[in-house]
């Protein structure tokens, strides 16, 4: 390489207009062991570029990424999984809550059916009832207008008698004993009957 | 598609990833993590990818904002350690113990000046110097311009230069 040309190329490179061809020749020029004295000065800043390219990863790296990326594979695996369980912790609820719904409404329902509709069979049935029911309910109905007939009466009866209320009534105050008055009563209602 | 862009287009990239994050939290193992992580994001994110543009620059500016984050996280854990030792690096030593003690205080400061750059000087300076990369892949990977790639690179040499010329 001729001098005139290297300050050239030298001056072009301070003011950054070399290729990175021209640079590499550069670095070559100044990685010589017979470097001219004047060119010394720049010596140092290619020889730190030069040492600066020569840094490389170390010779396991690229196991230790591999690795290292199995390594995320599988957390991201178990990530998932760990995603996946509280799901089914919730899909297992619901569907005990769902269950346990489903059952209550079944229960509940069951609970609420008229008594009529498993007994009653047929019209006749109905019918007899019925009838049971209406003499039930004409006993009941004689029963009561014979006790009314038989007040009736006996309002009548006691009308009859014409008792005087005055006198019974002094006669139960200066006699303290009630046993005149239930005396007097028996046998009103002796002659009554 | 997506599995086949993973091993075509991000995996061949990871060795550019890992120097760029190197470049900006300066310790390997830290770079290494951070890539780690970006491709297994990438990787479990893989069904999203149609929706990017470009990937190859979307790597880039990932890397480059989880390596910044990182520096962050990193200076909070360093404030309360005692001050670590430089990473011990040298150049391969031609010469006398004399020279290789120049040469790696040099490289010292040239890393110190660097670091010293604003944020986009110092990241466009180390895609076009380390990765080779051009101008229009520097600007989609850092989201600028391409006119403000070359502003960066240029004062970013230009701060290498004065720094050597004291010598």
């Amino acid at each position: 390489m001729n001098r005139e040309y290297l300050d050239i190329l030298l001056k072009r490179y301070w003011d950054c207009e070399t290729t990175v061809a021209e640079e590499q020749e550069l670095r070559d020029f100044f990685s010589r062991a017979d470097l001219p004295e004047e060119y010394t000065q720049y010596l140092p800043l290619f020889s730190y570029v030069g040492e600066e390219q020569a840094v490389t990863l170390s010779d396991d790296f690229d196991e230790r990424l591999q690795a290292s990326i199995i390594a995320a594979g599988r957390k991201k695996e178990k990530e998932k999984t760990r995603v996946f369980v509280p799901l089914l912790r919730i899909a297992a609820s619901l569907l005990l809550i769902g269950g346990l719904a489903i059952s209550l409404f079944f229960i509940t329902r069951q609970q609420n059916k008229p008594y009529y509709t498993e007994t009653t069979g047929s019209n006749t049935d109905t019918n007899t009832a019925m009838q049971h029911a209406t003499h039930a309910l004409e006993k009941l109905s004689d029963a009561l207008q014979m006790s009314e007939e038989a007040s009736v009466e006996t309002i009548r009866s006691i009308d009859d008698l014409d008792i005087d209320w005055f006198t019974l009534d002094s006669l139960s105050s200066i006699a303290a004993d009630d046993s005149v008055i239930v005396n007097s009563l028996r046998i009103i209602k002796e002659e009554n009957i | 598609m997506s599995t086949d862009s993973f091993h075509t287009i991000i995996l061949p990239l990871k060795e550019k990833l890992f120097r760029l994050a190197y470049g900006i939290v300066r310790d390997r193992s830290e770079a290494e993590d951070i890539l780690q992580d970006l491709l297994l994001k990438l990787w479990s994110r893989r069904d999203e990818w149609d929706g990017i543009g470009n990937l190859e620059a979307y790597c880039f500016r990932a890397i480059k904002n989880m390596s910044l984050d990182r520096l962050a996280s990193m200076a909070i854990r360093k404030a309360d350690l005692p001050e670590q030792e430089e990473e011990q690096r040298y150049f391969v030593d031609h010469h006398s113990p004399h020279q290789a003690l120049i040469q790696k205080e040099q490289r010292r400061m040239i890393d110190q000046s660097l670091r010293l750059l604003p944020e986009t000087q110092r990241l466009a300076f180390r895609l076009r110097e380390v990765e080779e990369m051009s101008y229009r892949q520097i600007a989609e990977s850092l989201d600028i311009s391409e006119e403000m790639v070359k502003v960066s690179l240029f004062r970013a040499r230009k701060k290498m230069k004065e720094l050597l010329s004291r010598y």
